[in-house]
């Protein structure tokens, strides 16, 4: 089987790891998180994007000194044993709270809107069975998942047709309305909704052509940018200010904009498709935490997804007060930044201890 | 072998704890009631009477239309309140027409009543407004003998149709968006009851959250042109001493503004062409040549821009913008942009319009 080969990932493998770990549940917020800017969110995510594509190259460049190796090792080896693996621990548990986080919020949309009389006990379930199915044909099958998930997702796009229609493009002028304030209030709560591009530092190891990982995997990030700005744009046209900061889910509120005869609410077919997005998502975390704690126990063990899996399980299920449990998702989302700066941290580590890690 | 079952027994338990769980309590279809339309009746300052139409399909029933009203200070609450009335479960996922009467457009909080069905995830976009003159309630009461219920009467009528392009079709994102954009101010149709039929008889205008006074379908047909509808209904016009009516194929508006706020001013374009259906007068057997209808299309300009300029002037005095005319000013301006700005600007308005109708042809008749 391939699974035993070291190098897996083809050039489009990566393109679309790379897109669709950005593009989950995040993408359904983004215009009501960007809302600080006003109209002049339409073509925001083009700096998130520039943002994202700087600091992929210090991911890449770390990586590309230790090809064989994946973020967790290279933590071990520039910054000792303990260091390290105190480090890695807090991704994991980060990736975990994470994975918590998509779940429960995708729960809380399909709750309010399709399921309104319905515990989530059961779709929760399902969904983490499922994802434990992707994950466990390893990284291969995580990226020809994802692969599948953008090619089912992307006729989504034509329900915005509607949205188009209706809308005004005047309402993007004038352009650059905003103060630094404003400005550093939407980087601030926008930018988590494009995390997961950094996931690339877990799957470096087994790409196979490795000097065109950077390229590979700015084209999938743009080609996430490029449906955020389209999402961004086309809300900015249909809505007014009030209702881009106020409606929840605004994408959804989107394809509700369409008429068709034999259908009441598109955007029960959107939410669905949906899981294709959110699952894609949370696979590649998943995978990457159940490396990191392969490394931690410095074995292999099947038995780690179901580990993570249960956990994750547990945080959504078990009945703590909601307070809490925003807190700790916003917890989680604030250590994504720290992934993002990381390797730029870790550079400067490789620069001053070359020779040493090197011996 | 060991690790092979651990997911196995994980998953049974899960699936037969699962079971432990309160049973769920299922509603068969038939015992759902699909409100079809909801009515508001202004009562007082605090309450306001909620009515609503709920299709009845059980064919030994005599009336094809259960309604039901309660007076409730709360929309939600008036909703439980109907449920213990009803024997069936209500449901807003097939809500298709929400009547506001006209007390409750002028002195209550449509705005807050139309944000809660906005609120809810059943409630789809495509259901449509309009203010009701006198009770909303007594018009979903009323008998229709020839239409099949009042339900589907009220939606048919409500839809975009040709020759009643005046109505602005408001459904529920139209009057949130208008309520919420500074740059504009809501319309809605307007309905009376005439010998027993409903008739669209003009539009509402509101000023910010009220309703501030009625309109006629040709300032409401005047307003959709201006806002760059394609299809207009076929226009009416009045000569000093002929009348025609031209079927409009195709119109076009462009709107540039000075940018000034200190002066504003607006240059409107409006592009129509169309087909001279009717014609009644003096000329009426002179439209032969090419030169004589030019003659006639440059009557009918100068009868329109007079129409919009009057319809514009208007505007000016009571400071509505139902256009959204200000866009054109606050798409050059750095900062927020607020009613307030929206009102002055309106105020301050001036505009130069041209107007250019061409008539295609006459009909087959020459």
């Amino acid at each position: 089987m391939s699974t035993n080969k070291r190098k897996l990932l083809n050039s489009y493998h990566v393109v679309f790891l790379a897109q669709s770990s950005m593009f989950g549940t995040g993408i359904l917020t983004l215009p009501q998180r960007l809302s600080s800017l006003g109209y002049s969110e339409a073509f925001f995510p083009l700096l998130l994007g520039i943002i994202a594509s700087l600091t992929l190259w210090p991911m890449i460049w770390i990586m590309s000194k230790y090809p064989n190796e994946n973020l967790f090792r290279i933590n071990e080896l520039l910054l000792g044993k303990w260091i390290g693996k105190s480090m890695n621990m807090l991704f994991i548990f980060q990736f975990t709270l994470f994975l918590a986080a998509i779940i429960s919020n995708y729960m809380q949309l399909i709750q309010t809107t399709a399921l309104p009389e319905q515990s989530t006990t059961i779709p929760v379930l399902l969904l983490i069975l499922l994802l434990i199915y992707i994950v466990n044909g390893g990284i291969k099958s995580v990226a020809r998942f994802c692969m599948m998930a953008f090619f089912l997702t992307i006729p989504l796009l034509y329900f915005l047709r509607w949205a188009i229609e209706k809308g005004d493009v005047s309402h993007i002028f004038p352009l650059f309305n905003y103060n630094l304030k404003e400005m550093v209030e939407a980087i601030r709560k926008g930018y988590l909704s494009i995390l997961g591009y950094e996931l690339i530092l877990f799957y470096y190891p087994y790409i196979l052509n490795q000097k065109k990982a950077f390229k590979h995997a700015l084209l999938g990030v743009w080609i996430s940018i490029i449906l955020c700005l389209i999402t961004t744009f086309v809300s900015v046209m249909y809505y007014s200010e009030w209702q881009l900061k106020n409606v929840e889910f605004t994408v959804l509120q989107l394809f509700k904009a369409g008429e068709l005869t034999f259908i009441e609410r598109i955007d029960i077919i959107g939410m669905t498709m949906w899981v294709f997005l959110v699952l894609s998502t949370m696979a590649a975390y998943l995978w990457s935490a159940k490396k990191g704690l392969d490394s931690i126990r410095s074995k292999k063990n099947k038995l780690h997804i179901y580990i993570i899996a249960a956990v994750v399980f547990l945080i959504i299920i078990l009945p703590y007060s909601h307070e809490i449990r925003e807190k700790l998702f916003e917890v989680s989302y604030y250590a994504g930044y720290l992934l993002i700066v990381w390797p730029i941290f870790l550079s400067i580590v490789h620069l001053l201890r070359k020779k040493k890690v090197q011996q | 072998m060991k690790v092979k079952f651990i997911p196995i027994v994980f998953t049974f338990c899960l699936t037969m704890l699962a079971g432990c769980t309160a049973k769920e309590l299922k509603i068969p279809l038939e015992d759902i009631g699909m409100v079809g339309v909801m009515a508001f009746d202004y009562l007082d300052e605090e309450q306001s009477q909620i009515t609503v139409a709920i299709p009845q399909y059980d064919p030994q029933a005599k009336e094809h239309t259960q309604i039901f009203s309660v007076s409730s200070d709360l929309i939600s609450k008036g909703i439980v309140e109907i449920e213990t009335l009803s024997d069936k479960k209500i449901v807003l996922n097939q809500l298709r027409v929400v009547l506001v009467n006209e007390q409750f457009a002028l002195h209550g909080d449509v705005q807050n009543a139309i944000k809660q069905l906005y609120r809810n995830a059943e409630v789809g976009n495509k259901v449509l407004i309009a203010v009701v003159k006198e009770s909303a309630g007594d018009m979903l009461k009323g008998e229709y003998p020839d239409k099949p219920s009042v339900i589907f009467y009220l939606n048919d009528l409500l839809q975009p149709s040709i020759n009643t392009a005046f109505n602005p079709n408001t459904n529920i994102h139209d009057f949130m968006y208008t309520q919420t954009n500074p740059v504009f101010d809501s319309i809605v149709p307007f309905l009376e009851t005439k010998d027993g039929k409903i008739e669209i008889d003009g539009i509402a205008l509101f000023k910010g959250e009220v309703m501030h006074k009625r309109l006629s379908t040709n300032e409401g047909l005047i307003i959709q042109a201006l806002q760059g509808r394609k299809k207009l209904a076929p226009l009416n016009i009045e000569l000093k001493k002929e009348k025609l009516l031209i079927d409009l194929i195709d119109s076009k508006v462009k709107i540039k503004s000075n940018k000034n706020l200190e002066e504003p001013k607006l240059n409107i374009e409006l592009k129509m062409s169309g087909t001279l259906i009717e014609f009644r007068g003096e000329r009426e057997n002179n439209l032969k040549s090419v030169d004589e209808i030019a003659e006639l299309e440059k009557d009918v300009n100068e009868k329109v821009k007079q129409d919009i300029s009057k319809f514009l002037e208007e505007l000016k005095k009571i400071e509505v913008d139902p256009i959204g005319l200000t866009e054109n000013f606050r798409m050059h301006y750095k900062g927020n942009w607020d009613k307030a700005l929206t009102n002055e600007t309106i105020s301050k308005l001036e505009w130069d319009i041209q107007v250019d109708t061409s008539i295609l042809s006459t009909g087959i008749l020459r």
